[in-house]
């Protein structure tokens, strides 16, 4: 009961925190994508399917604002998800380094990820701009760094 | 490992077939459906979010003022504890006036009840003449009842009231041409009349042509005045007036001390009270 209550919390509170950093502390669209970090650290964590599912949702959430491309957020994070789990298989992803490492790379396979889904369903590359594309992988890196510190002070597996 | 994987596997194929579908078909009913309910559910996240951000950015400034007003609470229970002991010593005194008056066999001036009022409204062409304030009979206000405005923690001449309806009164302003109250001046008591100009000052004639007069003077409600109550500041002498000499008198301009223009909140002196409190004192005496 505990956990599915901590789960939903974290669920939530991501969608919240994303939401509130976006709207109020974003600078020249360049912010750190929780969503996409706690993909990738629920992957690391609880394991691919979890983090599939919970990807899948939290893209749709994202996916809602734009105006098009339903559905591509969606399939970005549950790709992640799926790569993150295919990583951890190889390396150990529960210490703080290799997983601010694995962000920053994956970061920028988000970005090419999501260029190439407009490219195919919209004739047209999705270019975040050249702010976004460098400062994110950065700022993932070290808010991953960061939620991984809290996770571990939270209890969580 | 090979079960994890394989059920990975599964989910990955579902949702990503589910994620290509709506990406390939984004103007289907079923795709515009669902973008429509994650709308409907995830919505209101955003703006519950923004409602509450805005609550709690507002906060500090709310704290901030809930400290100021601690603060000045306190303050003012201390000025209250010290006006307490400034009451009884008036009330004492006044008691003593009362019977020194009562040996002397002089008249007893009319108990008068103060009453505060916002201004409501003003003239904005007459600006210098009335005001119009939330205070009417139903609060025991009465025509020509003097009406006093506050200066520097002080109580200064204003006007009286010359129109009463039951929740609003009309407040005609020394400063109106019309207006004029018996005065006189700090220096050499001299008598003389104030009048109103239409304008920021006033005009205080009928002072003796034989006495010097100088700028900065005080002027004051004379004990003469019907309407207000005795040593009430008007205001000060701004210019003495060149002597005519085919008047009999001298005359001076004199700044009045409440500001006509920035009037916010008034003082009523009542000269009766209010008619609930007749009630409540007729149904007390009632046998």
């Amino acid at each position: 009961m505990r956990s599915v209550f901590r789960t939903t919390i974290i669920f939530v509170g991501a969608m919240c925190l994303q939401w509130w950093w976006n709207t109020h502390l974003a600078y020249w669209g360049a912010g750190p994508q929780f969503l996409l970090v706690l993909t990738v650290l629920v992957a690391a964590r609880r394991g691919t399917v979890t983090a599939m599912l919970a990807g899948f949702v939290w893209g749709l959430y994202l996916d809602v604002a734009r105006a098009e491309l339903f559905g591509a957020s969606a399939l970005t994070l549950t790709l992640i998800a799926y790569g993150v789990g295919v990583v951890r298989r190889q390396v150990d992803l529960r210490a703080a380094g290799p997983l601010a490492t694995m962000t920053f790379i994956i970061t920028w396979a988000a970005f090419l990820c999501h260029g190439l889904i407009g490219l195919i369903f919209k004739k047209s590359f999705e270019w975040s701009g050249p702010v976004v594309i460098i400062a994110t992988p950065f700022l993932n890196a070290g808010a991953i760094a960061v939620a991984s510190l809290l996770w571990e002070i939270g209890g969580e597996r | 490992m090979q079960r994890e994987t394989r059920i990975a596997n599964y989910v990955l194929g579902v949702l990503s077939t589910l994620a290509l579908l709506l990406l390939s078909l984004p103007l289907s009913t079923p795709v515009r459906s669902l973008k429509a309910a994650m709308g409907y559910v995830l919505d209101p996240l955003s703006y519950h979010g923004e409602a509450g951000y805005a609550r709690l950015a507002g906060a500090p400034e709310r704290i901030r003022r809930l400290l100021e007003a601690d603060i000045e609470n306190e303050r003012l229970h201390a000025e209250l504890r010290r006006n307490e002991w400034l009451t009884t010593t008036v009330s004492s005194l006044s008691l003593e006036n009362e019977r020194l008056r009562r040996a002397l066999a002089l008249k007893i001036p009319g108990v008068r009840s103060p009453v505060w009022a916002h201004v409501l409204e003003r003239d904005p062409v007459h600006w210098y003449r009335s005001v119009v304030v939330d205070a009417g009979s139903d609060r025991g206000i009465s025509l020509n009842d003097p009406v006093l405005g506050p200066r520097n923690g002080k109580l200064v001449a204003a006007g009286r009231v010359v129109d009463v309806r039951p929740n609003t009164s009309t407040v005609l302003l020394l400063t109106d041409e019309g207006a004029s109250v018996a005065a006189y001046l700090s220096l050499g008591t001299l008598e003389g009349l104030v009048q109103g100009q239409d304008g920021p000052n006033l005009r205080m004639n009928y002072l003796n042509a034989e006495v010097q007069l100088s700028t900065g003077d005080l002027v004051y409600t004379s004990p003469t005045s019907s309407t207000f109550p005795p040593d009430v500041l008007i205001g000060h002498v701004a210019r003495v007036n060149p002597r005519d000499p085919f008047l009999a008198f001298q005359s001076v301009e004199v700044s009045p001390a409440a500001d006509a223009s920035s009037l916010q909140e008034l003082i009523v002196l009542r000269s009766s009270a209010p008619a609930h409190a007749k009630l409540a004192a007729s149904l007390e005496t009632a046998p």
